[in-house]
C-alpha cells in the first residue's frame, strides 16, 4: 500500500470534499467560506464561489448535472450551477437554524439531504425546492447524513453518540403535502430504523458501505466502528483503534476490504476490514484531518486539513506487463495471465499471490520467451522480486512464484540475456546478474546513481538516472552511450529493437539503440505508456488522450480516453491496452493522419497518393500541416474554398488552378497577384488574361513589347484610341514602332512641336512640313531651334517568338500527383492492400479528385488526337501554342514523344512493351501477369521481337537514317492507337505446335520437348484482341502443357530404363500417368501402346489389359487391335500384377510436373501461375521445371482484357 | 532551269542512286556546271562512306565556298579532328552570308548535315533557317528528317507544307513527302508506296535504294512476300548496311524465316558493326540482362 499524491493545494481550513463524477473536478469548501473547484489532474483552480458567510462544510456534486450543493454555518444551503459560461447560485434553500454539516443529492430522486447542528435531517425537494421531510431524533448536533447508495435509507451521525439509520420509503410513495410549515406531516414519512449506540463519544462521520450492509463511522472517542444490518436489525460488528485523536471521518474502499480514515492526529490510516488492523499509516507533520472523500468510480481520494488539501492514490493502477511476439503477460488480481491478441484467449499462468504485501500489485514484469520465464518485482517489503516459469496453458493448478520460483530482493529486476537478469539494489547502487537458479554470476557498482533499469539490448541495460539514460554493457562492464533525458519511466523498444522510446512523466525521447540519435516530445500532462506502430510510429497514452509522435517530433492527437489507458500493442488500426483494472482492452482508431504524415516526412509519395485517394482525410490541420511542410500543391486537392484554394495555388504555382479560382473570385486583388506570379514563372499568357480583366492596358501594352507580340500590340492602339486615351495611343505607338501613329497623336494633342521633331528626325519631311504649315510656321521661324540627328529609336527587334510560347516549367512533385492520379485509376484500385487507413467513404474531396482526374485525362486525349503526340505536361503547353499560331515553332523544338513511348502506354502486353525496348516494364508485366520470374531463356525472343519492330531507311544522304516503327494495324495511325506489328500470332504458334505433335509421332522426344517449351514461350508474347482469342491462346497452353508433360514423363521413364532398370515400379508408374495426359486421340494411344508393353514386360498382365481395352475404344487400326487384344486375353489368363504401383485409376488426379507423382482430386495442390500445372505444395516458391520460367504458387493477374 | 545533266546528277542524288553517281564520269572542268556536278559526287562519295576519294576529287585550292564545305563535311566524315572541320564549317556558314543564294544554301546544308552527326540538333535547324521563309529544299528535306527524328511529326509538316507554296512539284519535294508518309504511317503508307513504285520505273536510273526504300514500304504495310523479294533483289544487286537491316526485320517476321534472319543479322554485325540496328541491340541486350537483375530466379522444382 502506497500514499501516492496526486495532487496537493494549500488553502485555508478545508472542512468539505467533493469529487465530481466524471470530470477531473473536485470541490473543496473552506473554512473561511470560500468553496474552490480544482481541475486536480492539470493542476489548476477552476473556479471559486463565495457567497457563504462563514465556513462552508458541505459540499456534494449532483451526480449527473452540472450542479453543486453546499451548506455552510450561515444555516444555508445553496445550489450553484458550475457551467462555466453561467456560473452562479440557483438557488438558497432555507430552513435550518444553525450550521449545516452535510449536503448531498439523492442518486436519482431529485431530493437534497442535509444534516444540521439544529438537531435535524432534512430532505428538499430541488425542483420545487421545499423542504419535504425534517427527520427529528437526535439530541445533539447531526454531524453527517448521507443517503444509502441504492435503498431508501439515510444513515446520519451526531454529537449524541449515536448513528441512525432512517428509513425514508415513505417519502417515495407518497407525494407529500408540499406546504411550508406542515411539520406534522413529516413525521408520517421518516422512521427511525435503527439506533446504533456504541461510541462513547460525539460521532462525527457515518457511511454505508458502497455494495455490503454494513456502515461504517468515525467518532470522537478514535474509534472507527464497524456495523451490519440485516433487514430487521444492526448490530455493531467490530471497532478499529490507533488513531491518538478524533476521527473525522471514514470510508469504505470500493473494491478491496479496506477502511480508510482520517483524524485529527494528522494521520490518514488505512485498515483491513476483516482483521480490524491497520494496514498503512501516513503522518502529516503539521495538518490535522477534517475530511475525507471518494471518487465514485476512480480509485482516488481527497483529504482536507488544516493547510489544504490532498488528492492521492493508495496504489498504482498501472498494471505491470510485458510483450512477446502476440502475446501480453500482465498481472491481474497477482496472476500473471497470458493474452493472446489473436485469438483473444486469456488464461492465468503463474500467481503472485505471495509476492510482498496482499494490497500492493508488483510493479513490473519482464518476460523472457526462450526459457518462458518471468520476473516480477513489487515495491513491497522494500522491494523484492520472485523469478519463476510460467505454467502451461493447458494445466490446472497454476504454479506459485513463492513456491515454484526463487526470490530476491531488489528494487529493479530486468532479463538481459536468455539466461540472465539483472537486479539493481537501489540503496546499495549494487547491480547484480543472476541466473535462471537465482544464484548470483556476477556483481558490480552502478556507474551512475541509477534510479531504475530497463533492457537495453542483449546483455545491455539502460540505467536511468535523475538527469540522464545510460546504456551499459554488463559484459564488457563498460558504458556505451548517454543521453540527456528527463527521469525515465519506461522504455518501449520498437519490434525490430532498432529504435526506444523512453518515457519520463512529461517528455518522450524517441531515439535509435545506440541512443546517438534522437528527438522528444514534451507533454504538459502525465505520459502513461506507449507502444510500437508496425510503421515506426511511436503511439502513447497520456492521462486522457491516445496520441502519435512521428520519428522527427511531430506529434497529433489520435483519440480522446474517458480514462487512461495502457498502451501494449499497437497493430494495424487496433491498439490493444490494458485498463485501469488490468483488463486487456482492443481500441480502433484511425490511423490515417499519422500514416499520411509518415508517408509525406519518407517521401513515400505512392502511399501519400494512396492514402489520399482512398481515405477520407479533410481538415483544417491537414492542410496547414501539408503547406508548413512545404506540400502546398497537396494540400490545394483537400480545399474547395476558393480563396485559399487560391492562396495555395499561387504558392504552388500551379496557374491552372490559379487561373479558374481567380476567375471564380474575380477580384482585381487576385488578379494581380495572379499576374504577377505568372509573370515570375514566364508564362506570360496567363499574365495577359490577368491584365486583360482587371484592364491594366499599360502593363499588357508593356507585356506585349517584352513578349514581341506585333499583332497585339497594333490592337492595343486600336484599343487606347476607341478608349480616347491619348498617352496610351502614344505608348502603343512607341512601343510598335509606329512613327506616323506617334505623330498623329502628339498632332491631336497639339504639340506641334514635339510633331514635327518627330517628323523631321524620322526623316519624314513632307510631314514635318505639312505640321510646321499647319502650325503656321515657315521654315524661317525655326532657324533658332537646334538641329537634331536622324533618330535611332526603334523597337527592339524580336529575338525570340516569346509571344508564341510559354517558358517551360519543371515538373514538380505536383506533377508526381497528378500522374498518379491519372493512372491511379488502373493501378491503385486494384492495389487492395492499402493497410489501415479509413475507408472510401466517398468524401467530397475524393469525389473531387475524381473528376480532377477525368479532366485531365479528357485534356490529354484531345492534344493527341490534334497533335502528333504529346508526352510530359510542358509539352502540351508548347504544342497548343505550336496550333494557335499559325506559325512555326522555332529551332529549340522539344522532342516528341516516341512512337516506343506510344506504344509502351497504349499496351498492356508484354510483347509491345518488348517491341518498343522498354524490357524492365515488360518484365514486370509478365510477371504480375503470369509469375514469370526467370527471364533469362526468354532473351533470345525479346531481342527478336524488338529487332523485328522497327526498321532503318535513309531519307538524306549522310545523315543518320530514320527510324522507322513497324506497326500492328497500318490503319491506325492516332497515337493514340498505335501498337507494334505482332511478332507472333496465334496461327504462327499452332503451326508450332503442329510440329510438336509430328515430334512425338516420330518418337524424337527430345525434339518436341523443345518444341513444346518453345510454344509456351511464344504464347507469352502473342497479343489477343478479342475474347475467342483469349480462350485460344489459354486452350493453346493448356495444350501445350499437357503434351510437354507428357514428353518429360515418357523422357524421365527413358531414364529410368537406362540408368536405374531395377525401378520397375517407377517405370510403371510413369509409363501409366503418360496415358492419364490429355493428348489428342493418336499420341494417347502412343501411350497406350507404350504402357501395354512395359506393363506385359513387368508381369502386370491385369493392368496392361485394362490400358488394351482403353486403346480398343480409340478404334486404331486392325493390327493395333490384334495387339490389344492379345493383352486382353493375357490379362484373362493371368490377371494379376506382379509389381505394385502407385495408380488409382478411379479417383481423378493431375501429375505434379516436378516430381511426376499423383495429386488426386482434394488434395491441396499449388499451381504455375502460367500454364496452370500442378505440383505438390512442397514446391511452392521454386521454379516451374515444365517452362523453367515461373514460381510456382506465385501470384497472378492473367493475361490483360484483349484489345 | 538547270541543264540536263546537272538535273540528272540532281535526281541521282535526290533518289539515294550514290553508286551509279560517284561512278559516272565528270564533265569537263570547263563546262559551267562543273562545279555544281562535283560537289554532288563528292557528296555521293561521303554518303558512301568514301570520303577520302572524295578528298581526291575535290580541288586542293577551293575554287568556291560549297566545294570547301564539301572537303570540310569530307574531313569530318573521316572521323579525324572533327572539331577543326566543324569550326571550319561555322565559319563557312557566317563568311557565306554574302555569297550567292544558291552557294549559300549548299553550305547551310552540308554544315548542318556535320551538326545533326555531331548530335547538335539545335544548331543544326537554326543553320537550316528552319522556322524561317527560306527557300532552300534541301534544307526543308534536312529539317523535316530532324524533327522526325525526335517524333514532331507535326513541326515536320508544317515545314513541309510551307515548301509546297514554292518548291512546286519538285522531286525532291515528293521525296520528302514520302519520307513524311513512312513516319507518320498517314492512309497506309500509301504516299510513299506509291512514290517509290513510280520513282522504280523511271528508266532513267536504278538505285538499290529505291527497292529498299519500296520493302521497306511495303515491310510497313505488313505485306512480307513482297517485302522480302525486294530485300533479295536489292542484296543482289548491293548488300549494303540498309537493306540488310531491313531484311533482318523482314525475315524475323515471315514464318519459317527467323534462321534466315539471325543470319542475315550475324552478317550485318560482322560486316557493318556501327550501324544503328547493331549498336542499338546490343544495348537493349544488355538493358535486358540488367533488368534481369530485378528478379531472383528461385531453385528449380
Amino acid at each position: 500500500m502506497q500514499f501516492l499524491v496526486k495532487f496537493e493545494s494549500k488553502s485555508n481550513r478545508v472542512k468539505g470534499l467533493a469529487f465530481h463524477p466524471t470530470r477531473p473536478l473536485l470541490a473543496a469548501s473552506l473554512h473561511n467560506g470560500n468553496i474552490q473547484l480544482w481541475n486536480y489532474r492539470m493542476g489548476v483552480l477552476v473556479d471559486r464561489l463565495d457567497e457563504h458567510d462563514g465556513p462552508v462544510r458541505g459540499v456534494n456534486f449532483h451526480p449527473s448535472r452540472p450542479l453543486l450543493l453546499t451548506g455552510g454555518d450561515d444555516y444555508k444551503v445553496k445550489v450553484w450551477d458550475i457551467r462555466p459560461q453561467s456560473r452562479r447560485c440557483m438557488f438558497t434553500l432555507h430552513g435550518h437554524l444553525d450550521y449545516v454539516r452535510t449536503v448531498q443529492f439523492h442518486h436519482e430522486m431529485p431530493w437534497i439531504v442535509s444534516s444540521s447542528d439544529d438537531q435535524t435531517i432534512r430532505i428538499w425537494n430541488s425542483t420545487s425546492r421545499n423542504c419535504i421531510a425534517i427527520l427529528t431524533g437526535h439530541s445533539h448536533y447531526v454531524m453527517s447524513a448521507w443517503f444509502h447508495p441504492k435503498e431508501d435509507l439515510i444513515v446520519s451521525a451526531s454529537m449524541d453518540q449515536t448513528v441512525r439509520v432512517w428509513d425514508i420509503s415513505g417519502l417515495r410513495r407518497n407525494t407529500p403535502n408540499s406546504a411550508v410549515g406542515t411539520f406534522d406531516t413529516f413525521d408520517t414519512f421518516s422512521t427511525v430504523k435503527y439506533v446504533l449506540e456504541g461510541h462513547d463519544r460525539g460521532v462525527n462521520f457515518a457511511i454505508f458501505h458502497p455494495t455490503l450492509p454494513l456502515i461504517v463511522s468515525a467518532a470522537d472517542d478514535r474509534q472507527i466502528k464497524l456495523w451490519r444490518m440485516s433487514e430487521t436489525k444492526a448490530w455493531e460488528v467490530d471497532s478499529c483503534r490507533g488513531h491518538f485523536n478524533n476521527v473525522s471521518s471514514a470510508l469504505f474502499h470500493p473494491r478491496h476490504e479496506l477502511i480508510i480514515s482520517a483524524g485529527e492526529d494528522k494521520t490518514v490510516r488505512v485498515w483491513d476490514m476483516g482483521k480490524r488492523t491497520a494496514v498503512q499509516i501516513f503522518r502529516r507533520e503539521h495538518d490535522r484531518f477534517w475530511v475525507l472523500a471518494a471518487h465514485p468510480d476512480h480509485t482516488l481520494y481527497a483529504a482536507g486539513h488544516d493547510n489544504g488539501l490532498i488528492v492521492f492514490k493508495l496504489e498504482r493502477e498501472r498494471p505491470a506487463f510485458a510483450i512477446h511476439m502476440d502475446n501480453i503477460y500482465y498481472i491481474r488480481d497477482k496472476y500473471v495471465r497470458q493474452h493472446d491478441l489473436n485469438t483473444g484467449n486469456d488464461v492465468g499462468v503463474l500467481s503472485v499471490r505471495k509476492l510482498g504485501n496482499q494490497y500492493i500489485p508488483p510493479r513490473t514484469l519482464s518476460f523472457n520467451p526462450a526459457e518462458r520465464a518471468v520476473v516480477v518485482q513489487t515495491t513491497s517489503d522494500n522491494g523484492i522480486y520472485d523469478i519463476a516459469r510460467l505454467g502451461r496453458e493447458t494445466s490446472n493448478d497454476l504454479p506459485d512464484s513463492s513456491t515454484d520460483g526463487k526470490r530476491g530482493t531488489a528494487n529493479s529486476v530486468v532479463w538481459v540475456a536468455r539466461n540472465r537478469f539483472a537486479a539493481l539494489n537501489k540503496a546499495t547502487q549494487i547491480i547484480e546478474i543472476r541466473d535462471l537458479s537465482n544464484n548470483i554470476m556476477k556483481t558490480f557498482k552502478s556507474p551512475v546513481q541509477a534510479n531504475d533499469i530497463f533492457y537495453g539490448g542483449t546483455s545491455s541495460v539502460l540505467i536511468a538516472t535523475s538527469t540522464n539514460i545510460v546504456l551499459f554493457d554488463v559484459q564488457q562492464q563498460k558504458v556505451l552511450a548517454e543521453l540527456v533525458t528527463n527521469p525515465v519511466k519506461y522504455v518501449v523498444w520498437s519490434p525490430d529493437s532498432q529504435t526506444v522510446a523512453l518515457l519520463s512523466k512529461h517528455a518522450i525521447t524517441l531515439a535509435n539503440k545506440t541512443l546517438t540519435q534522437s528527438t522528444s516530445v514534451h507533454e504538459t500532462i502525465r505520459i502513461k505508456s506507449g507502444a510500437w506502430d508496425d510503421s515506426g510510429v511511436f503511439l502513447y497514452s497520456t492521462l486522457n488522450h491516445i496520441k502519435y509522435c512521428l520519428p522527427h517530433g511531430d506529434k497529433g492527437v489520435i483519440k480522446t480516453l474517458d480514462e487512461p489507458v495502457y498502451l501494449t500493442r499497437v497493430k494495424g488500426k487496433n491498439v490493444h491496452c490494458l485498463d485501469r483494472s488490468a483488463k486487456p482492452r482492443t481500441i480502433v482508431i484511425d490511423p490515417t493522419e499519422y500514416r499520411f504524415k509518415l508517408a509525406l516526412l519518407n517521401k513515400n509519395y505512392d502511399e501519400v497518393l494512396r492514402i489520399i485517394q482512398t481515405s477520407n482525410l479533410v481538415g483544417q490541420s491537414i492542410i496547414s500541416y501539408l503547406q508548413q511542410k512545404g506540400f502546398p500543391e497537396i494540400a490545394l486537392h483537400f480545399v474547395q474554398e476558393k480563396s485559399v484554394r487560391f492562396d495555395l495555388a499561387i504558392e504552388c504555382g500551379n496557374l491552372e488552378v490559379a487561373l479558374e479560382t481567380a476567375a471564380a473570385i474575380d477580384k482585381p486583388e487576385c488578379w494581380n497577384r495572379l499576374a504577377q506570379q505568372a509573370l515570375e514563372l514566364g508564362n506570360h499568357s496567363v499574365a495577359e488574361k490577368a491584365y486583360q480583366r482587371t484592364k491594366d492596358f499599360d502593363k499588357l501594352s508593356f507585356l506585349y513589347l517584352a513578349t514581341g507580340s506585333t499583332d497585339k500590340l497594333s490592337k492595343m492602339q486600336k484599343i487606347a484610341e476607341s478608349r480616347g486615351d491619348p498617352m496610351s495611343k502614344f505608348h502603343n505607338a512607341l512601343y510598335s514602332g509606329d512613327v506616323l501613329g506617334r505623330i498623329s497623336v502628339l498632332r491631336e494633342c497639339g504639340l506641334h512641336p514635339l510633331a514635327y521633331l518627330t517628323a523631321s528626325t524620322n526623316g519624314l519631311d513632307d510631314l514635318a512640313a505639312e505640321i510646321l504649315e499647319a502650325a503656321g510656321l515657315t521654315d524661317a521661324d525655326l532657324e533658332d531651334v537646334q538641329k537634331f540627328e536622324q533618330s535611332t529609336l526603334r523597337p527592339p527587334p524580336i529575338v525570340t517568338q516569346t509571344g508564341k510560347l510559354n517558358w517551360p516549367t519543371i515538373a514538380g512533385t505536383e506533377n508526381f500527383f497528378e500522374k498518379g492520379l491519372l493512372n491511379g485509376n488502373g493501378h491503385i484500385e486494384g492495389d487492395e492492400g492499402a493497410p489501415y487507413v479509413n475507408g472510401v467513404d466517398g468524401g467530397a474531396a475524393l469525389d473531387e479528385w475524381a473528376q480532377e482526374g477525368a479532366e485531365d485525362l479528357e485534356v490529354e486525349d484531345e492534344a493527341w488526337d490534334l497533335e502528333a503526340g504529346a508526352d510530359e505536361e510542358e509539352f502540351y503547353v508548347a504544342e497548343e501554342e505550336a496550333v494557335a499560331e499559325e506559325e512555326e515553332a522555332a529551332a529549340g523544338a522539344k522532342p516528341g514523344p516516341s512512337e516506343t513511348e506510344l506504344w509502351v502506354r497504349n499496351s498492356p502486353f508484354a510483347a509491345d512493351h518488348v517491341a518498343a525496348g522498354s524490357f524492365d516494364s515488360a518484365m514486370q508485366l509478365l510477371n504480375r501477369q503470369v509469375g514469370v520470374v526467370n527471364f533469362e531463356p526468354l532473351k533470345p525472343i525479346f531481342l527478336a521481337i524488338y529487332r523485328s519492330s522497327h526498321v532503318y531507311l535513309s531519307a538524306n544522304a549522310s545523315l543518320p537514317p530514320l527510324h522507322l516503327h513497324l506497326r500492328r494495324s497500318i490503319t491506325d495511325s492516332t497515337p493514340s492507337k498505335v501498337l507494334p506489328v505482332s511478332y507472333r500470332t496465334l496461327p504462327a504458334v499452332k503451326a508450332e505446335l503442329q510440329e510438336g505433335y509430328r515430334a512425338v509421332s516420330a518418337a524424337k522426344l527430345a525434339d518436341a520437348e523443345t518444341v513444346f517449351r518453345s510454344v509456351l514461350y511464344s504464347l507469352l508474347f502473342v497479343t489477343v484482341s478479342s475474347d475467342e482469342e483469349a480462350k485460344e491462346w489459354r486452350e493453346l497452353i493448356t495444350t501445350a502443357r499437357e503434351y510437354l508433360l507428357a514428353v518429360s514423363l515418357e523422357l524421365e521413364r527413358r531414364r529410368i530404363v537406362q540408368e536405374e532398370p531395377e525401378n520397375v515400379k517407377r517405370s510403371l508408374e510413369l509409363a501409366a500417368y503418360f496415358t492419364q495426359c490429355k493428348l489428342q486421340p493418336p499420341h494417347v494411344t502412343i501411350a497406350l501402346r507404350s504402357a501395354i508393353l512395359v506393363f506385359g514386360k513387368a508381369n502386370n498382365h491385369a493392368a496392361a489389359a485394362k490400358f488394351a481395352r482403353r486403346l480398343i475404344e480409340f478404334n486404331p487400326d486392325s493390327k493395333i487391335v490384334a495387339k490389344a487384344r492379345q493383352a486382353i486375353s493375357a490379362g484373362d489368363r493371368n490377371p494379376r500384377n506382379a509389381v505394385e504401383i502407385d495408380f488409382d485409376e478411379f479417383t481423378p488426379f493431375d501429375i505434379c510436373a516436378a516430381s511426376y507423382t499423383p495429386i488426386y482430386q482434394g488434395t491441396p495442390s499449388l499451381t504455375c501461375p502460367y500454364t496452370g500445372a500442378t505440383y505438390q505444395l512442397m514446391y511452392k516458391g521454386h521454379l516451374d521445371p515444365l517452362t523453367k520460367l515461373t514460381e510456382i504458387g506465385a501470384p497472378s493477374s492473367g493475361l490483360p482484357a484483349p484489345r | 532551269m538547270d541543264s540536263g545533266d546537272l538535273y540528272h546528277v540532281k535526281q541521282q542524288f535526290v533518289l539515294g542512286a550514290y553508286k551509279s553517281l560517284a561512278g559516272a564520269p565528270l564533265p569537263s572542268p570547263s563546262s559551267e556546271d562543273y562545279n555544281s556536278i562535283l560537289q554532288y559526287h563528292a557528296r555521293a562519295l561521303i554518303s558512301l562512306g568514301e570520303a577520302d576519294k572524295a578528298l581526291s576529287i575535290l580541288p586542293a585550292e577551293d575554287a568556291s565556298l560549297s566545294l570547301k564545305a564539301v572537303r570540310a563535311l569530307a574531313g569530318y566524315t573521316k572521323g579525324d579532328e572533327n572539331e577543326t572541320h566543324l569550326e571550319q564549317l561555322r565559319d563557312l556558314c557566317v563568311e557565306v552570308e554574302d555569297a550567292e543564294e544558291s552557294e549559300q544554301q549548299v553550305v547551310k546544308v552540308l554544315a548542318a548535315t556535320a551538326f545533326v552527326q555531331e548530335g547538335e540538333i539545335e544548331e543544326a535547324l537554326e543553320t537550316l533557317g528552319a522556322g524561317t521563309p527560306h527557300e532552300n529544299l534541301e534544307a526543308t528535306s534536312l529539317i523535316v528528317q530532324i524533327y522526325l527524328s525526335i517524333n514532331r511529326v507535326d513541326l515536320a509538316k508544317k515545314e513541309f507544307e510551307r515548301a509546297k507554296h514554292w518548291a512546286e512539284d519538285d522531286l525532291l519535294l515528293q521525296q520528302i513527302e514520302a519520307t513524311l508518309g513512312l513516319v507518320s504511317g498517314r492512309d497506309s503508307y500509301s504516299n510513299p508506296q506509291s512514290f517509290f513504285a513510280e520513282q522504280m520505273l523511271n528508266p532513267s536510273l536504278s538505285s538499290s535504294h529505291l527497292l529498299t526504300s519500296r520493302g521497306v514500304t511495303y515491310l510497313l504495310r505488313g505485306e512480307l512476300i513482297e517485302a522480302n523479294s525486294d530485300f533479295e533483289e536489292a542484296l543482289k544487286v548491293d548488300a549494303n548496311a540498309e537493306t540488310l537491316a531491313a531484311a533482318v526485320v523482314a525475315a524475323g517476321l515471315t514464318k519459317g524465316k527467323q534462321s534466315e534472319s539471325d543470319a542475315l543479322f550475324e552478317r550485318l554485325q560482322a560486316e557493318y558493326p556501327g550501324h544503328p540496328l547493331v549498336l542499338d541491340l546490343k544495348s537493349k541486350s544488355d538493358a535486358f540482362d540488367s533488368a534481369l537483375s530485378q528478379f531472383t530466379v528461385p531453385a528449380l522444382a
